[in-house]
Parts: structure tokens; C-alpha cells; sequence
């Protein structure tokens, strides 16, 4: 029983598990504007957090403490570019991940409680996984990777310029003169 | 003064662009000759040559118009604001990022500048297998010319060639494979690294800069947030299109567009789209169908010494054989993106090892990978939702492992300690000898790789056949008297090279048609 309805979820999610940059697809034939409001529940906001903790793991590295950066708040924002069909769809992908635990039976306990090493684990197995698998899994690296990294300092961090032009006084060339009349 | 458009300040052309909160909440009732959907490559190209020769001009932009001063070279913030969909249009397995502009300007605004003209072998089979001869290297010349010419086209001087590109060109040498710097069409670049962010400071060419406002000058309207949705058709013309403004608030306001003629500049996704949602110019059923992207790979390589591979211009030198697509050619080209791309590019573990990985990104020679892949996808509407249907085919599998073959063979020759490749989880080549036995163990299949597309090409065919393309040879739609199609969707065949400078060409050659049939 348990099994059929992981199936079936997963079948369903197959259009969703979007590998673009943000990485949630927007399947709209144009994607929404001005952004929807939207709050994370606490389930996703836990998520987000355990993953983070274990997949980028900042402690005695010279990055920028992740704690220092709101990167569950840069997701949310991520979550308001799109649509809501997406949305859900996402949703049920996140679920899936957390609760897959439970489902697949392996650790009887969904993710966000599950031990560090446990969760790490966990992690790499949907990377080796199933199509479905390897696509939640990526979402979520990419997501967390957007969260942290969308913070300037965070790149400063790891010897990345961030902007320079404005910091720098590089002046504009403005636009382009007119072709000559015999150019075209 | 310092408020003052910096067009007017320096005498230049200046692109003046009405915003949908400058139309009045009753909408807009306009006439031009030339309605002109799309402001990208192939939009702005099209509408400066018709201007030139005197038409009223019209241009609708689906997207904002972002002033360059605004643009704040953070990739997050530019994919959101001048990004088709905030930069998360996906093919419909999910694992495939397609990218593409949604501003003024369109994709022209966020590309890496790099510019090659069309190699012969793709024209010679657009000639022989989709009857295309009057699109020969010769005929195309003057053409390519042009547009070389007005957008500041040249190889990277030594200064451009950061030293990401150097390790790329030594490298290649040493394994056998060409190599040589990147030509771009800039200005006296001032190597920020930001391109596909949008360049602030407006030296590389895009359309923003170039043709918009040369247009404009020439009286060019252009209307900005304005999204073209239904053709009022009669017979074979179209006369007239709606479209809806939408303000700042999300108010939509109507604007109706009397023209005589239509040209669908909207890019390879959403010009198909069009099409199909209108119900119009579909009797060889090809409409959306051959769909290709140039599916591209990032791979890095990692040193023992710091490269700061995003440091310079975005694209600096280039490697592999692209006379030969046909024939498995690839196409590798040097360039990093800030850390948001580069985590999304490739896989660097889980934990203390992807720490490790991001800490180490500095040491990463960086390049991505193009080929020639076949037109085996989809663009259509399934209700309301877009989908592209794309899957890597298993021929185009074998070009890419191809291109990672050549990439890690380079960066080992290079002088890289280890090499990583972009599948969705970590995998490294640890030395030279290793690479191919690494290489042959990949295999295709969904979500096994870290996929993007920058070049969507190919949904609306061009061909002298109407019953096996969509548009004739001179850009007009075989099914229609008055709608040209000038954009990325109507290459029969994909390019493997960036395709910038072959859309503005086919602009301007069809620009030509349209005026010698007038
Ligand atoms: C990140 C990135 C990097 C790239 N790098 C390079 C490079 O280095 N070199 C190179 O040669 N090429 C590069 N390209 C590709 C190149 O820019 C495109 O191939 C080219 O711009 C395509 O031209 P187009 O006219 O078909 O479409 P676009 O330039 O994409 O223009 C289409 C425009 O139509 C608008 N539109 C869509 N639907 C509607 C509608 N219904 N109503 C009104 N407007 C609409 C869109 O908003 C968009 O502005 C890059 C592209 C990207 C995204
Ligand atoms: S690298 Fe050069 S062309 Fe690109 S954004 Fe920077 S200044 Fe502009």
C-alpha cells in the first residue's frame, strides 16, 4: 500500500523535478508576474535546514557561516517566482524526499530527524537512485546552493569578485553610434 | 545632469521604450506597417532594417526593459528580472535548464558575446537537404559582413585571453586539438566577468545598445511588458494582433495592432507557441516539432595554483573542430560563471567534500561544451502549460562524451590535478590515463547530468518544401502572405556554434526579401 502511493506520487512528479538554475520549473506556457506571496511551512523551512546542515556544512571552513546567511528565506523567495501548479508539484517532491524514509521503509523515521551521518547517507543514496530520486536530490542541492550563494559575501568568500563596475568607477560607453549611412 | 539619460548626455542614439504603465488602463488601438514580436536578436535586427527604409515600425517585448545602469552583475538578480520564466524553463523530464532573455533586448542582453558565423557544412546541408540554396556561405557574406561590422565583431586581443583561456589554448595545442581566442562583439571590454548578467557598463553589443536604439532613432515605437497572444486573421493574412500590457501593479491593459505586416520574432519557444495557440501556418505540421538546443556541459579542472577562471572576459578562447559538426565536431569554450553557476554546473559532493569543492573553485580551469545535436525535440502547449519535450539522443550522447573526452584530455595536458565531470553525482577523473576508461563507463539516460541549453534553435523549419517546413527561403511563412518568421526557430538544422551572429544575418537577409517583395 505504502509502496503503490510512493509510486504513484512519484509517476505524477516526473514533469517536476526541474534542473534548471533556480531548478524549479515553470511549465506556464509564460511564467507569473509580479511574484506570488508565499510562506514556507515549517515542514519545508526543516527540510531545507537539515539538508543544508549536512550537505554544506560551513563549520571550520573558510566560507562564510552559514548561519550568517539567510538561505531558507532566499529559497522562499525562489518559491514566489512561480506558478501554482508548479508550486505543488514541487511541494509533493519535497515531501516525498522527507518522507521517503518512512515510505521506502528504510529508516522508519523521515528525513529532518534522522542522525547527521544518517541524513548524509540518505542523500547519497537518492543520488545513485532512481531517475525521480536523482532529480529530488539535485533540486534540493540546487536550491540550497542558490540560498547560500545568492549572498554576495558568501561568493566574496570563496575569492569571487561579485559586482565591480559601480565599486570600480568603470564608466558607461553608452549606445552604439548609428551605422554610416553606406555600413548599413 | 546625472539624472539625465546617458544617451542624451553623450549625443548618441537614445532608446526610448513606452512601459506598460505609460498606456492608459482603456489599452491601446495602434497601426504600423510592421508589427515586429520580439526585441532580441532577430526582432531588433529586423525592425532598424524596415525603419531604415522607412516603414512605421512597431515592436511588442514580452519582457521589462531594464536599463543597463540597473543591471547589478549578481547572477541571482539578473536570471530573475531578464530571464525567460526567472531562469527556470526546463525541458519536460526536468533535467534540462533551457535559458533564454526575457527582456528588451531578449537573450541578446544575457548572452557571453561570443560570435562565429554559421560553418559551411551546416549551410551546405541546409542547401542540399532542405533546399536552401540561396543561404550559401557567398550569398550569406555580405550579410555576415554587416552584422560584423555594426556590432564591433573581433577576435580577443592577448589582454582578453584571461588565464582560464591560456591554459585552454596551451592545452588544446598540446593534445592536437585547434585552438584560438573567442571572437566577441564588444567594445573595449572592460573585463568584469558579468556578461550573462547583462553588462552594466554597455560594451558588449547587444541589441540594448545597438539596434534598439538605432531603430528608435529612426522612429521606431517599442513597447516593453507588451505580450503578443492572438492574430485576427483573414485568407492568408493576419491583420491585426492583441496583446496585453501588464503594469508594475499586474494591471493588463489591451493593445491592439493594425499592421500589414506581421514578422514573429519571438524566439524558439514562444514563436512556435504563437503559432499553435492562434491555430495558423500549421499545414506541413511541423510547428514546434525539431526542436534543438546545443545541450551543453560545464567541466572543470582542478590546479594546484589559483586561475580565478570567472576573472576576465566571460568567454575567452575556444577549442575543438567546428568545421566538421556533421561529422561529431565539438565545440569547448572557456568561461565560469560567479558560484550560484557553478554549483548548479557540476556536482561537488555532499558535506565537507562539497566544501572542499567550492573552497577549491578558484583553482577550477572551467569550459563548457557545444555540439551539433539533432532536431529530435518538441516545443507545444499541453492547455495552458508550455513543454519541451527534449531527451538527449543517443547519437548526440556520443558527441558529448566525445567533447568531455577532449575537455579532460586538455586540462591533464593543462596541467590539472583532477577533473570534474557534470553528472548529477560527483564523479572526477583522478589523472590522464584514467579518462577515457571514466568516460566510457557514462550512459545516457534522464536526470543523469547537469544539462543547459543557451541556444534554443529550430521549431519552425525553413525549407523550399511547404509541405516539410514551416517557413519558405526567403522567411515568410508558407502558409501566410504577410507574416515573416526571421528568429532562432527557423534553422533546419542545429549550428553546434553560438548562434547569435547567424540570427542577426538571417534577420538582415530576410529584411532584404521582405523589402525587395514590397
Ligand atoms: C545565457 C545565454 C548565453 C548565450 N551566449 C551566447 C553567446 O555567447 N553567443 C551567441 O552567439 N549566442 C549566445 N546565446 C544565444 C543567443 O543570444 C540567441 O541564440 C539569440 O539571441 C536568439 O535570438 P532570437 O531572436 O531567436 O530570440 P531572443 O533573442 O531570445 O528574443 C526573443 C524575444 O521575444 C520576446 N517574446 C517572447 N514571446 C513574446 C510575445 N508573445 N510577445 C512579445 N515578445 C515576446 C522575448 O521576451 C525575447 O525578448 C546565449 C543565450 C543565453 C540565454
Ligand atoms: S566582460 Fe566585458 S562585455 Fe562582458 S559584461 Fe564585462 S565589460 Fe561587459
Amino acid at each position: 500500500m505504502r509502496t503503490k502511493l510512493y509510486r504513484r506520487s512519484f509517476t505524477k512528479l516526473t514533469v517536476l523535478t526541474g534542473a534548471s538554475v533556480l531548478v524549479v520549473p515553470a511549465c506556464r506556457d509564460d511564467a507569473v508576474t509580479p511574484p506570488n506571496e508565499l510562506t514556507l511551512t515549517s515542514d519545508e523551512r526543516d527540510l531545507f535546514e537539515r539538508f543544508a546542515e549536512v550537505f554544506l556544512p560551513t563549520d571550520g571552513s573558510s566560507l562564510k557561516p552559514r548561519a550568517e546567511v539567510p538561505v531558507v528565506d532566499n529559497i522562499e523567495h525562489a518559491f514566489t517566482l512561480m506558478d501554482a501548479p508548479t508550486l505543488e508539484q514541487v511541494r509533493i517532491g519535497l515531501k516525498l524526499f522527507d518522507y521517503g524514509a518512512v515510505l521506502i521503509g528504510l529508516h522508519f523515521a523521515r528525513f529532518v530527524h534522522l542522525s547527521a551521518q544518517r541524513r548524509l547517507d540518505y542523500i547519497k543514496r537518492w543520488e545513485d537512485g532512481l531517475e525521480i530520486q536523482r532529480g529530488i536530490s539535485t533540486v534540493l542541492k540546487k536550491l540550497v546552493c542558490y540560498g547560500y550563494w545568492k549572498d554576495i559575501e558568501a561568493g566574496r568568500a570563496i575569492g569571487y569578485q561579485g559586482p565591480v563596475s559601480k565599486a570600480g568607477g568603470i564608466a558607461s560607453l553608452g549606445n552604439a553610434p548609428m551605422p554610416s549611412a553606406t555600413n548599413g | 545632469m546625472a539624472n539625465l539619460p546617458k544617451a542624451t548626455i553623450q549625443g548618441l542614439p537614445s532608446l526610448k521604450v513606452t512601459s506598460p504603465d505609460q498606456i492608459p488602463e482603456a489599452g491601446l488601438q495602434l497601426e504600423a506597417d510592421v508589427l515586429v514580436i520580439g526585441s532580441g536578436a532577430a526582432g531588433a535586427v529586423t525592425a532598424y532594417e524596415l525603419a531604415r527604409s522607412g516603414a512605421r515600425v512597431l515592436v511588442l517585448e514580452a519582457g521589462p526593459h531594464i536599463p543597463s545602469s540597473e543591471f547589478e552583475e549578481h547572477a541571482p538578480t539578473a536570471l530573475e528580472t531578464l530571464y525567460q520564466d526567472h531562469g527556470n524553463q526546463v525541458n519536460t523530464t526536468g533535467d534540462l535548464a533551457i535559458l533564454q532573455g526575457k527582456c528588451v533586448g531578449g537573450s541578446t542582453v544575457v548572452n557571453a558575446a561570443a560570435c562565429f558565423r554559421a560553418p559551411n557544412q551546416v549551410l551546405a546541408d541546409w542547401a542540399t537537404e532542405h533546399g536552401l540554396e540561396n543561404l550559401s556561405p557567398e550569398a550569406l557574406r555580405p550579410y555576415f559582413e554587416r552584422v560584423e561590422r555594426n556590432l564591433s565583431v573581433h577576435q580577443n586581443e592577448p589582454h582578453e585571453v584571461n588565464y582560464n583561456g591560456r591554459l585552454l589554448i596551451e592545452g588544446a595545442k598540446k593534445v592536437g586539438i585547434p585552438a584560438s581566442p573567442i571572437s566577441r562583439n564588444i567594445r573595449d571590454c572592460a573585463l568584469t566577468g558579468h556578461c550573462v548578467s547583462g553588462c552594466k557598463t554597455d560594451r558588449k553589443q547587444s541589441m540594448l545598445v545597438t539596434y534598439l536604439p538605432w531603430a528608435s532613432e529612426l522612429g521606431a515605437t517599442i513597447l516593453s511588458g507588451t505580450r503578443a497572444e492572438s492574430f485576427d486573421v483573414s485568407g492568408r493574412r493576419v491583420t491585426a494582433v492583441r496583446a496585453v500590457a501588464t503594469d508594475a501593479a499586474g494591471k493588463e491593459k489591451p493593445v491592439q495592432v493594425r499592421a500589414g505586416l506581421v514578422v514573429v520574432a519571438a524566439g524558439a519557444v514562444q514563436t512556435p507557441l504563437l503559432f499553435q495557440r492562434n491555430k495558423i501556418g500549421n499545414s506541413s505540421g511541423q510547428i514546434g516539432l525539431n526542436f534543438a538546443c546545443h545541450p551543453s556541459l560545464a567541466v572543470f579542472g582542478e590546479h594546484e595554483n589559483d586561475i580565478y577562471a570567472w576573472v576576465g572576459a566571460t568567454l575567452s578562447a575556444q577549442a575543438g573542430d567546428i568545421e566538421n559538426p556533421l561529422r561529431g565536431g565539438y565545440l569547448l569554450e572557456a568561461g565560469m560563471v560567479g558560484p550560484v553557476i557553478t554549483s548548479a554546473w557540476i556536482d561537488g559532493g555532499v558535506g565537507s567534500e562539497f566544501v572542499e569543492f567550492m573552497q577549491n573553485s578558484k583553482k577550477f580551469q572551467a569550459a563548457v561544451t557545444l555540439i551539433h545535436d539533432h532536431n529530435v525535440g518538441r516545443v507545444y502547449l499541453d492547455g495552458d502549460r508550455k513543454r519541451i519535450d527534449y531527451d538527449l539522443d543517443d547519437r548526440d550522447f556520443e558527441s558529448m562524451r566525445e567533447a568531455l573526452r577532449g575537455t579532460a584530455r586538455i586540462y591533464f595536458a593543462a596541467g590539472a590535478r583532477r577533473v570534474y565531470l557534470p553528472t548529477t553525482r560527483k564523479t572526477t577523473i583522478e589523472s590522464a590515463d584514467q579518462v577515457d576508461s571514466v568516460i566510457n563507463g557514462l550512459q545516457n539516460g534522464k536526470h543523469r547530468y547537469r544539462i543547459t541549453s543557451y541556444h534554443p534553435q529550430g521549431t519552425m523549419r525553413m525549407g523550399a518544401d511547404a509541405t516539410k517546413s514551416v517557413v519558405g527561403p526567403n522567411g515568410l511563412c508558407h502558409d501566410l502572405d504577410n507574416v515573416y518568421v526571421p528568429d532562432a526557430s527557423l534553422f533546419p538544422s542545429s549550428l553546434l556554434v553560438n548562434p547569435q551572429i547567424t540570427v542577426y544575418t538571417m534577420a538582415s537577409y530576410i529584411s532584404d526579401q521582405i523589402l525587395a517583395r514590397a
